[in-house]
């Protein structure tokens, strides 16, 4: 149960990290109130998810910035409208509260953009350039929606992985190992808490996966891969969780092992954006990583999105590699411990 | 001094026990190897630049977007080449400054070319704004790559074509990158771990081995041991942090006044972690149990805390749900100590967290009073 929850957590802890990537919360004080001015804010709105508007007084909007429910104000001037219509630039004024470089520069793309866009939808003279967008994929993919995809590969080796793990180790802790010794095959045992392990891993990814259609609204668009992916993920889980077990023989320290390697290894798999963006270095590094190969199936199975290089079907022929290695492995951890 | 007997035992068992150690220490190092990777990709985004007119206009424009390398990490190619890279993903977009942009600009028509891999928004919406400034700049040099700080100290307003202009104001004067605004609480989560998983497990295998039950039987003063144990799991949990505050002094420039306010920020966050690590045991008992729930609950706090969001960004309700989140004050009080010139709300930061660790240890140590 607790380790259904810690995956779950993963989940609904990700996705609140993908809150941050967009939307700043951001106060307008309208001092104007024409039809110019609101129109800007309409542009602020619809400017590349970058602004969750809110309109407020200004002792409002200062009170929200000092109490840190808001990052940026955003103040428009009296007159703003009468300016931009005689053909003067207004000065729209911005408080930004810089706590780190990465969000200031986020709102300082953000507002010229608005502004472009204001400009372009009223037509004035004077803009020679403009520029014209090309996008791969019809529609976009919203930035919570792409991560909980991921996150769930996450999730499937935090349960799959610390119940295998778990499972194993307890073996050697409470001394049972000793029976195994007497009877039995090491690859038999190893099989058997796989086979359990991804057992209960498949029925602990339900709540996730739920969560993701209900909570989330995410809805795989190929089924069947969708299906194949979680449990082929399950297994491969299972067989690095058993490995583990088996090489560290003490339950909590592999259950903290698994939990500390997740992040990494999660990280390292085009969990956030597709691995490559982040150079070839970094990307040869994922590959690493089990994780990467499941991201980039299960992304194509709920997205229909392309995140790695190789074609789907070669990333779901790396996830049965890598089961049957870490299998494998598992099985000669546990044949030496077994002293077989 | 039975309690000084207890503080030497746990010492020895914090000594001797590695892995419990490892369980602890191995989640919060995890998080902080994750904002570091994650910072390899924030802000930059790898894109091709074709030029394909090589008139003024259309070279001052290319040198727009050359010039602002804190928005792209941009690799210069023909055509062909890009739209091969785009395809291998080794860049997220082509952006193309097509053959007749000196004749567009003569004519108020010119187009810089973006073709995108819009896989997910983040980076997508982070390009599109990055390129969308870049046009903007060609005809409005002020909205460009620090043109707003720029406009923000004139008196007069510059004007431009698309007759907005930007005067931005930040409200601090820092320049806080964000692996270190990231990398700051991870200290914070490395000391909450440690006690609250530490003394969970001490307390779970006390209870397992029958030895509180055994100690029921001694003259030995139960509230004596329970001191021993939240002094020695605090020692622990100060000396696992002292070379990362260290670290921290030296790299941000504390001045001592500031260092002893980071340390006691990290003594107050330790203090919540063993209060919580003893609350949890007396409720799991059993030590995988304790080490699981341990766990889960030290992540909740660390990112409910603003450990890894801003939460200025969650839902309402999240963010007043975040109000009651001890860890919260800790990371915003690490924060404005080790950041900003003028800190905000240091005051109530520690009050919080020093009711906090006072009541969640006393409440504790009650419970194991009463349990031995």
């Amino acid at each position: 149960m607790l380790v259904v929850l810690q995956g779950t957590t993963f989940l609904v802890l990700v996705s609140l990290f993908a809150l941050t990537g967009s939307r700043a919360p951001t106060a307008v004080i309208n001092s104007d109130g024409s039809v110019l001015s609101r129109a800007f804010i309409g542009d602020l709105e619809a400017a590349h998810d970058s602004f969750s508007i809110r309109s407020m007084t200004p002792q409002e909007a200062r009170s929200e910035l000092d109490m840190g429910r808001i990052v940026a104000i955003i103040s428009i001037p009296k007159g703003f409208g009468e300016s931009i219509s005689h053909g003067r630039t207004a000065l729209v004024t911005v408080q930004v509260d810089n706590v780190d470089a990465d969000m200031t520069d986020d709102i300082e793309r953000a507002v010229p953009s608005a502004i472009v866009l204001f400009g372009d939808h009223l037509h004035f003279n004077g803009i020679r350039a403009r520029s014209v967008e090309h996008d791969e994929i019809p529609h976009d993919t919203g930035y919570v929606q792409y991560l909980v995809v991921s996150a769930l590969a996450l999730d499937i080796l935090v349960i799959a992985g610390v119940v295998a793990g778990s499972a194993v180790a307890r073996e050697w802790e409470t001394g049972a190992a000793a029976i195994w010794q007497t009877a039995g095959s090491a690859s038999g045992f190893i099989l058997g808490k796989v086979a359990a392990a991804s057992a209960v891993g498949a029925l602990g990814t339900v709540p996730p996966m739920l969560l993701v259609v209900f909570a989330y609204g995410v809805v795989p668009v190929h089924w069947a891969t969708t299906v194949m992916a979680l449990a082929g993920c399950c297994v491969l889980c299972a067989c690095a969780g058993a490995a583990l077990g088996a090489s560290i023989k003490r339950v909590v320290p592999a259950s903290a092992l698994l939990f500390g390697l997740a992040i990494p290894l999660y990280m390292d798999s085009g969990a956030l954006e597709p691995e490559r963006f982040d150079g070839n270095k970094i990307w040869a590094l994922a590959h690493l990583s089990p994780l990467y190969s499941v991201v980039g199936v299960m992304e194509d199975a709920f997205h229909g999105l392309h995140v790695t290089p190789e074609p789907v079907g070669i990333d779901a022929l790396i996830m049965i590699a890598w089961a049957v290695a870490a299998f494998i492995a598992a099985c000669l951890l546990a044949s030496r411990r077994l002293g077989r | 001094m039975t309690w000084l007997a207890a503080f030497r035992l746990d010492l020895a068992r914090w000594r001797r026990g590695r892995a419990m150690l490892a369980a602890a220490l191995i989640p919060p190092l995890a998080m902080g190897l994750f904002v570091w990777a994650l910072a390899l990709s924030v802000g930059r985004q790898p894109v091709a630049l074709v030029v394909e007119d090589h008139g003024p206009q259309a070279t001052i424009m290319a040198d727009i977007i050359r010039s602002d390398q804190e928005a792209y990490a941009l690799k210069g190619t023909n055509l062909r080449t890009a739209e091969e890279m785009l395809a291998d993903q080794q860049v997220a977009a082509v952006i193309v400054i097509p053959h007749n942009f000196d004749a567009g600009v003569a004519a108020a028509t010119a187009t810089v070319d973006l073709t995108l891999n819009n896989v997910d928004i983040d980076f997508g919406d982070d390009i599109r704004r990055a390129v969308a400034r870049s046009v903007a700049q060609f005809d409005a040099p002020d909205l460009g790559f620090g043109g707003e700080r720029l406009q923000g100290g004139m008196s007069t307003v510059v004007p431009n074509p698309y007759r907005v202009a930007i005067a931005e104001v930040p409200l601090r004067k820092t320049n806080v990158g964000f692996i270190a605004y990231q990398l700051a609480p991870v200290v914070l989560f490395v000391v909450l771990s440690a006690g609250a998983l530490g003394v969970g497990w001490l307390t779970a295998d006390d209870t397992r081995s029958g030895a509180l039950r055994f100690l029921r039987t001694t003259p030995a003063s139960s509230l004596a041991l329970a001191c021993g144990r939240v002094v020695a799991a605090i020692t622990v949990v100060c000396l696992i942090d002292a070379l990362p505050v260290t670290y921290a002094a030296i790299i941000e420039h504390l001045d001592l006044a500031r260092t002893a306010m980071v340390c006691s920020l990290v003594v107050l966050t330790g203090t919540v972690g063993v209060g919580l690590g003893l609350v949890v045991a007396l409720i799991f008992r059993r030590p995988p149990l304790v080490g699981m729930a341990s766990t889960t609950l030290c992540s909740y706090l660390f990112f409910l805390g603003g450990g890894f969001t801003t939460i200025a960004f969650l839902p309402s309700w999240l963010q007043t749900a975040s109000d009651v989140v001890p860890t919260r004050y800790a990371i915003d009080g690490l924060r404005q100590v080790l950041f900003y010139a003028q800190p905000q709300h240091l005051a109530l930061d520690v009050t919080v967290l020093l009711a906090v660790a006072v009541a969640s240890v006393a409440v504790a140590a009650a419970g194991i009073a009463s349990a031995s």
